[in-house]
């Protein structure tokens, strides 16, 4: 039952938006219908979407999606994200945020009438396009042709509350970038006034957010459950949601221009298109089963082929009206070396070169398949070898880059800048000669300690200090870039000086860790709900009374057959110990224990720099 | 800033600096090479993981090739070229760097210094 009004109100939303769509040249009608159809298509949208959730809820089995990827012996939080913990269900939440976002910029005020009925024919477009898509080729509410009282379960890997809120979140961002992209057609279309700068803004910096925070949970997910011990892997699929991120960085920092009135709207619009092209690539290259990964879930050449369609739609589109419809002349832009103007314009080509560059890492395998027939890869070390160093001047220069001048190349205090600077090259170079040397090591943490400090200088040289809102607004750029410092020194330390130490243990053996002792207590096991569980109980620091307890270990999923690896994490403010129960052996655990010097910072830098994006939206 | 304490600093860099290459040129021991290579080789048998990472019995294999290689007194091009020729160039991580893979390698390099000329030629223009 709820499959069948979920799917009707799929197809009956999609409905509204052809006739949305038409509106524009047949049925005219006024603006507060227009918006009134908007809200209800997208209510539509957002109920189909609910009874697919109901149907995971109640374990509807008669529902095929929910046989295939769902278990009644499951948590319910597990039950409810395992609707988007699949192929179908994800394009469905796609579509769903795709209207929430529609819905709420039908809110919009202070906006042209027209402009903004437009942008929403554009979403409505969108909408049709990935309506179809979902009805045609990952219909979600195929009835079940066999009757059944049990679900094939769900991916175990994926029963994990970081990753329940992680496709949602990073949808936010991708889809998000659909309205961006939305308001920059429409903003060449119409080519009025700026006024479609600053809603741009906007809706980039919150997508931007969204985006953020999916790929930062997604990598604490990886971090913490695939057991690896690292939190970045460069998987083709890490690198999809990195690049619109890049992208949207990139498209951030040009909206900032705006406000100088020396807007590059047309490499804005580029920006725009682009952000959303890549989010439409990413979603093809993942679910046409071309790269494999957790991500990918059954490959099927047909959704390949559709997805590839819309996105050849959406790119050729966009950038068919981007080079037909030029956007009024702006002003010359007030290049120095080097004010305001340029650094942007620098940190633009970086962000831009670094993005391409890892297209291309991503996609060349598959090049080079088609071409030789020949399986090679491009990995971790091409990209950190390749992207790291592109990036490093716009590393240097984001550090000053907010205090300097529209106008002219003067900066404010130089000597104080340089005087630091010599300062903390000097305290890292004591730093590497006395502990680890380590080239990378020393590049990022002066850059990360660089960047906090001239940040800091910035901030209380250049503004009179006040807690009140209006400052925190102000200083907005520098906190951003503060948190990116701060993450390049986590990113530098968990990466660099990673230690790694590994053991054979019997129960009851004590061992030492950093000169810590180490108690491996006892292996238990235990079954639960829906897996069994393999433990090792460590006790950290028996010698002192509040020892801490540390559990690492397997889960067996029986359902599907799978085991995954459950890291013991233990977070002190300045490292991550991370316990790795390997095989037992002639009678004895392999345990391998990983030492993540100030990981806590990486997700720390995160969170600032999400509270910027989220500061910034306030931002007039 | 006084000049004099500006030497003063100079001093300092510069005695670092000396120190530094001391350090880099330190001879790695035999674990940390083992380490380095095999960190960019692909475990075959598992999902984007290196070998380094993994302890699949194809990995534990595979280090324990290479640390024998390593000991042999082979480079480690010698040994990625032994790999390579029984596993394919799959198991690189780091593509080599050889006329096929020109392309790839010098893309983002081709792209900076476009860049760069790009932003030369307007940041000049707008001197005067």
């Amino acid at each position: 039952m709820s499959s069948l009004v979920g799917f009707l109100s799929l197809v009956f939303a999609i409905g509204i938006n052809f006739y949305l769509f038409l509106s524009r040249y047949i049925f005219k009608f006024q603006k507060q219908k227009f918006n009134l159809f908007i809200r209800f298509s997208s209510l539509l949208t957002l109920l189909s979407f609910f009874s697919l959730m109901y149907a995971y809820v109640v374990s509807d089995f008669s529902n095929y999606n929910v046989f295939q990827n769902s278990h009644s012996n499951k948590p319910l939080i597990y039950k409810i994200s395992g609707t988007w913990g699949n192929h179908e269900g994800s394009m469905l939440l796609w579509l769903s945020i795709l209207s929430i976002f529609s819905f709420f910029f039908s809110f919009t005020k202070n906006i042209d009438e027209s402009f903004q009925r437009l942008t929403l024919i554009i979403q409505s477009l969108l909408h049709i396009l990935f309506g179809l898509f979902i009805v045609f080729t990952s219909n979600p509410f195929l009835v079940n042709s066999i009757l059944v009282n049990e679900g094939l379960g769900l991916n175990p890997i994926l029963q994990d509350p970081g990753l329940a809120i992680h496709p949602p979140m990073l949808y936010g961002g991708y889809v998000g970038y659909s309205i961006v992209f939305s308001i920059a057609i429409a903003g060449l279309f119409q080519n009025t006034d700026d006024e479609w700068l600053y809603v741009a803004k906007k809706w980039s910096l919150i997508s931007w957010t969204f985006l953020t925070g999916g790929i930062a949970l997604g990598s604490y997910w990886a971090y913490y459950e695939l057991g690896w011990g690292g939190w970045w892997f460069w998987d083709p699929v890490e690198n999809i949601s990195l690049m619109p991120w890049i992208a949207g960085l990139a498209l951030v920092h040009s909206l900032m221009m705006v406000r100088g009135e020396q807007a590059i709207k047309k490499w804005i619009v580029f920006l725009s298109i682009l952000c959303f092209s890549l989010s439409v690539f990413g979603t093809f290259l993942v679910r046409s089963g071309i790269l494999t990964s957790v991500h990918s879930f059954a490959a099927d050449a047909s959704r390949g082929i559709f997805i590839l369609l819309i996105f050849f739609i959406v790119t050729g589109f966009g950038f068919l009206v981007f080079l037909l419809k030029e956007p009024k002349k702006s002003n010359a832009l007030n290049l120095l070396f080097i004010n305001k103007v340029s650094a942007l314009v620098i940190n633009n080509i970086l962000m831009i070169i670094a993005t391409l560059t890892i297209l291309l890492g991503t996609i060349y395998p598959i090049i080079i398949e088609v071409l030789y027939n020949k399986r090679i890869s491009v990995g971790g070390p091409y990209f950190n070898s390749t992207v790291i160093p592109i990036m490093i001047p716009g590393f240097l220069l984001m550090s000053i880059a907010p205090i300097l001048s529209w106008q002219t190349n003067k900066i404010n205090n130089s000597k104080k800048y340089v005087l630091a600077f010599i300062i903390l090259s000097v305290l890292v170079i004591l730093q590497s000669y006395f502990l680890d040397f380590n080239t990378w090591g020393f590049v990022g943490l002066l850059l990360g300690f660089w960047i906090i400090l001239a940040s800091v200088i910035a901030i209380f040289s250049s503004y009179k200090i006040k807690i009140n809102i209006k400052f925190f607004k102000i200083i907005n750029p520098h906190v951003a870039h503060i948190g990116v410092g701060i993450a390049i020194i986590g990113i530098t330390c968990s990466s660099v000086f990673q230690n790694e130490l590994d053991f054979n243990l019997n129960e009851g053996d004590k061992f030492n860790v950093n000169g810590i002792t180490v108690l491996f207590e006892k292996i238990e096991t235990t079954n639960e709900i829906n897996f069994q569980s393999l433990r090792g109980k460590f006790l950290f620091d028996i010698e002192k009374n509040q020892s801490k307890e540390i559990e690492a270990g397997k889960n067996y999923y029986p359902v599907s057959k799978m085991i995954t690896s459950e890291a013991g994490i233990l977070h002190q403010w300045n490292k991550d110990i991370y316990f790795i129960l390997g095989d037992q052996k002639n009678n004895e655990w392999f345990v391998k224990v990983l030492i993540n010097p100030f990981v806590s910072f990486i997700w720390l830098g995160v969170i600032i720099m999400m509270y910027s994006g989220l500061i910034a939206v306030y931002r007039r | 800033m006084k000049l004099s304490r500006f030497y003063k600093f100079l001093h300092i860099i510069i005695l670092g600096f000396v120190f530094f290459t001391l350090k880099i040129f330190a001879v790695e021991n035999i674990d940390e090479r083992v380490k380095k290579l095999t960190l960019e080789l692909r475990c075959m048998t598992c999902q984007n993981q290196s070998i380094y990472d993994s302890d699949a019995e194809f990995s534990n294999d595979i280090k324990k090739i290479v640390k024998q290689k390593l000991q042999e007194g082979q480079s480690e091009l010698d040994i990625k070229i032994f790999l390579v020729e029984r596993y394919g160039e799959y198991i690189l991580f780091r593509p080599l760097m050889n006329y096929n893979n020109f392309f790839l390698w010098s893309f983002p390099f081709i792209l900076l210094i476009i860049g760069l000329f790009f932003v030369l030629i307007k940041t000049k223009r707008n001197k005067a």
